[in-house]
């Protein structure tokens, strides 16, 4: 009799908790480019893909209409004038030449043009026809397909994203 | 007292014990609530912020707008009411961007809306008035509307932006495909018009295919090259437009003995003379001539045509109009000859232009489709059918209009059927609940169930009367975004106010010009006002940038101005008449406000400046890199050669000031030029001439075929 009181006693105060023994709903495992706007090929192996966040999209807008003719090897209309061009400008996914760059002289070449920044008067200035918006997008986008993967300077308030 | 009262007043020992504890338990048990309330996921959230930003070295920065409460946006006009920001409390903090940064406190990459003035859930969409991850992230009991994944994110731009934006790359690509597999002929679609032919008018179908052809398409409209890029011997087009209906052999019979009975106007055989046809017969070369015309006309820039080249094959050619590789099986002669004429005369529609052809260049090109882009085996696996009999052309008439057919085809005599299947304008805000998916075994949201209807109908519905279509994964997610952009109408008047609409843009010149714009579908390649293709220069203000006589001259002989497009203008044999009426409109009618082609005059220029003209280009601005002069330079813009000949002096020095006001998104880079440096690059600009003809159609021709 006793014990049969204890027990309703219990059962009667852990009730109301019980509803915090449910069970948390795992979030299911997704694919990494659900989770992409937008997703671009590695030029230099077609298997990988990379995928894009808003900014980096634009700029792969933005490098596929103003960058791509001298900056690839293939264009969306075919032939490349990179082949054209001495120096070879460097390719956009040429994370040796870019990654010891920085964000602000990448942005200053691309703003001034090369003559500006010591570097071939064939890269024109696109300041004027670029918005700065553009130009910062262009480059999270040439930092997003860096190959060796570019590594952002460990300093806090870094103006833009790499990835 | 009696002792017995006083029995009954005290507790045994063991009550007491039980009371102690019961005590104990029920305040433990109370106790359960404050600590529940402190544990709540969005107030460790924000204790999880704290401690991560001590961490970081702009600690006082991050936390300078911290307060331990519920953070929410309220915008009532819009119905957003987002605590997301509870838990996502870098969402502003720039320097919280990199991917280090633990979730959920990473800043958005940069967007144009800002989230104080939008809210999560307008682009997001979940439930944005929830406290907990799993209730604001996914489906629930009360709450249908899960998170939108990134992949299809863009849908959210297209709810309010019904015209085209280039930020959204993927919605734009799957409204064009919505628009292009003609999904109108049977859904109702928001923002996709109905154009006013959708696949092609069969009212004289009988007159151009034959049954075995018909039978063999319906069955299966099968491509050239499979997914992994191997050609199939027998297959057709490589991304038809028309998708496969699932059809039995009786209704293969049926329906294409219905469609070859269809032969309501007779096709007129061209007439030639037969002894000059002999004469023609006699030419050794009567094919290669015909393949070099065919090449001439440039037919590729809208017609895929499959190549084998070093092993591999591929299309190659434009997507305005049918692939033709084998086209020489399908199409009956006369029909190709009398539709070369005049397509008009079979599809009043149609985009393809009507060329001027000689009987000899209409021969022989006849001749070349005919016997080259031809395959004796294409219809070998058709069993044997006999002329239709009356009751299969009856069956196969009920067919046409139960399948579906008539939401796309016309047929003379037979009402098109418009709502066929049903209206998807707000397919994309569906609720889960709304939707049909029977007995599947496929996942319950509605991005699978938009992509399962799409890709195998019968997944989801056995009885389903939509056909199947074969799309890769990028075109899957691009119509999935369209799709999903179809909300309806807006759920308050304040999003209702943020629709931008589509425009509409109309361009139909009246006049001599008008009958040649029709005649040659200037439209169908080239852009004017807004209104028509993409696929070559915009014409808004041709009569500004190029001289009468120039353009007179590239009608009648397009010579390469930009090498590196696969696409290029046809020769359509044009009278001298009619390119000069073409010339006098465009210099007449299509000016640009910012050129006033009397301010500069070429008589001013001298040598001098010509000369420092010619040094600004080569040295200080190295336009060569782009640009090709005689045969040296770059490929991206065009060839400028005999630009001298070919532009208006006002043109060249308004182009140099700033490109982007005359064409918008052109990509030559705007410099900064002064007034003197502009004179002396026009001055050296217009010493640039190329006597006579410019370029042989031989060269053209070389271009087009080592393409």
């Amino acid at each position: 009799m006793r014990q049969r009181t204890w027990f309703l006693v219990l059962v009667f105060f852990l009730i109301p908790g019980l509803p915090a023994c449910r069970k948390k709903s795992v979030a299911a495992k997704t694919d990494p480019l659900l989770r992409a706007y937008d997703v671009e090929t590695d030029p230099s192996d077609p298997q990988r893909v990379v995928p894009l966040n808003y900014q980096q999209a634009q700029g792969k807008r933005v490098f596929y209409r103003n960058c791509v003719w001298c900056h690839a090897d293939a264009t969306p209309a075919g032939p490349s004038n990179r082949s054209n061009l001495t120096p070879a400008p460097p390719l956009m996914n040429d994370g040796e030449t870019f990654n010891s760059l920085s964000d602000e002289f990448l942005e200053n070449t691309i703003t001034l043009g090369g003559s500006a920044m010591g570097k071939s008067a064939m890269m024109p200035p696109w300041g004027r026809t670029l918005t700065r918006d553009e130009i910062v997008a262009v480059i999270a986008y040439v930092r997003a397909i860096a190959q060796p993967p570019y590594q952002p300077p460990a300093r806090p308030g870094l103006r833009y994203s790499a990835k | 007292m009696s002792s017995k009262d006083e029995e009954m007043g005290k507790i045994s020992h063991g009550m007491r014990l039980v009371f102690a504890l019961s005590s104990v338990v029920f305040v433990a048990v109370l106790a359960v609530s404050p600590v529940k309330d402190l544990r709540q996921e969005w107030k460790q959230s924000k204790r999880g912020y704290v401690r991560y930003a001590q961490t970081r070295a702009d600690t006082r920065r991050l936390l300078a707008d911290y307060h331990p409460e519920i953070d929410q946006i309220w915008i009532p006009e819009m119905n957003v009411v987002d605590r997301c920001t509870t838990c996502h409390q870098g969402i502003t903090e720039a320097s919280l961007a990199d991917p280090s940064v633990p979730q959920p406190f990473r800043s958005h990459p940069p967007i144009p809306h800002h989230v104080r003035d939008w809210g999560c859930t307008v682009c997001h969409r979940g439930q944005g008035a929830a406290t907990e991850a799993a209730e604001a992230h996914e489906t629930t009991l009360a709450w249908e509307q899960p998170l939108l994944p990134m992949r299809y994110i863009q849908a959210s731009c297209g709810m309010c932006h019904r015209d085209t934006r280039p930020e959204a790359p993927l919605l734009n690509r799957g409204r064009r495909l919505l628009a292009r597999l003609n999904c109108a002929g049977c859904h109702g679609l928001s923002g996709i018009e109905r154009p006013d032919m959708l696949g092609p008018d069969l009212t004289n179908i009988g007159t151009k295919v034959r049954r075995e052809w018909l039978y063999k398409w319906l069955k299966e409209p099968r491509t050239i090259l499979d997914s992994s890029g191997n050609v199939t011997v027998d297959g057709y087009e490589e991304q038809p437009r028309m998708p496969q209906f699932r059809l039995n052999e009786q209704e293969l019979r049926d329906l294409s003995a219905f469609l070859s009975s269809l032969r309501a106007k007779p096709v007129e055989p061209p007439k030639f003379d037969p002894r000059v046809v002999a004469a023609w017969e006699k030419k050794p070369d009567l094919v290669e001539q015909g393949e070099v015309r065919f090449r001439q006309m440039f037919c590729s820039t809208c017609h895929p045509l499959a190549v084998t080249r070093a092993g591999e094959t591929k299309l190659i050619g434009g997507d305005v109009g049918p692939e033709l590789t084998k086209v020489g099986s399908k199409v009956d002669s006369d029909w190709l000859a009398a539709w070369l004429r005049n397509p008009q005369a079979y599809l009043p529609l149609s985009e393809m232009p009507r060329y001027q052809w000689s009987d000899e260049d209409l021969y022989k090109v006849v001749h070349y489709i005919t016997t080259k882009l031809a395959d004796p085996d294409l219809l070998s696996d058709v069993p044997a059918l006999e002329s239709p009999t009356p009751d299969e052309i009856r069956t196969g008439r009920r067919l046409f209009l139960e399948k579906g057919c008539a939401g796309c085809h016309a047929v003379q005599g037979m009402s098109p059927q418009k709502d066929f299947g049903p209206d998807l304008s707000n397919l994309g805000g569906k609720n889960v609940s709304q939707l049909e998916f029977g007995n599947s075994t496929i996942p319950r949201n509605l991005i699978s169930y938009i992509q399962a209807k799409i890709t195998d109908p019968l997944s989801v519905n056995r009885a389903a009367r939509m056909p199947q279509y074969h799309l890769e994964e990028p075109d899957l997610a691009a119509i999935t975004t369209a799709l999903l952009s179809m909300t309806g109408t807006p759920s308050s008047a304040g999003l209702s106010k943020l629709i931008v609409p589509a425009p509409r843009p109309e361009f139909r010149p009246a006049g001599a010009f008008g009958e040649l714009y029709q005649r040659y579908r200037c439209y169908a390649c080239h852009r004017f006002n807004g209104f028509g293709s993409n696929l070559a220069p915009d014409l808004s203000f041709e009569g500004s940038r190029a001289q009468r006589k120039w353009i007179a001259e590239f009608l009648k002989n397009p010579q390469t101005l930009r090498p590196t497009l696969t696409f290029r203008m046809p020769q359509f044999n044009m009278t001298d008449r009619e390119a000069g009426d073409i010339a006098d409109y465009l210099v007449l009618v299509l000016q640009s406000p910012n050129v006033n082609l009397e301010s500069v005059s070429s008589k001013e220029f001298t040598p001098q400046m010509a000369g420092l003209g010619k040094e600004l280009y080569e040295v200080k601005y190295q336009c060569q890199s782009c640009h090709t002069i005689g045969s040296s330079g770059g490929y991206v813009g065009p060839n400028l050669s005999n630009v001298g000949n070919w532009m208006n002096p006002a043109w060249i020095e308004e182009w140099l000031k700033n490109p982007q006001v005359l064409v918008p998104g052109t990509i030559e880079p705007r410099r900064e030029l002064t007034s003197q440096e502009v004179t002396a690059l026009t001055a050296y600009l217009l010493t640039l001439r190329q006597a006579g003809q410019p370029k042989s159609t031989a060269g053209a021709v070389r271009a087009g075929g080592g393409r």
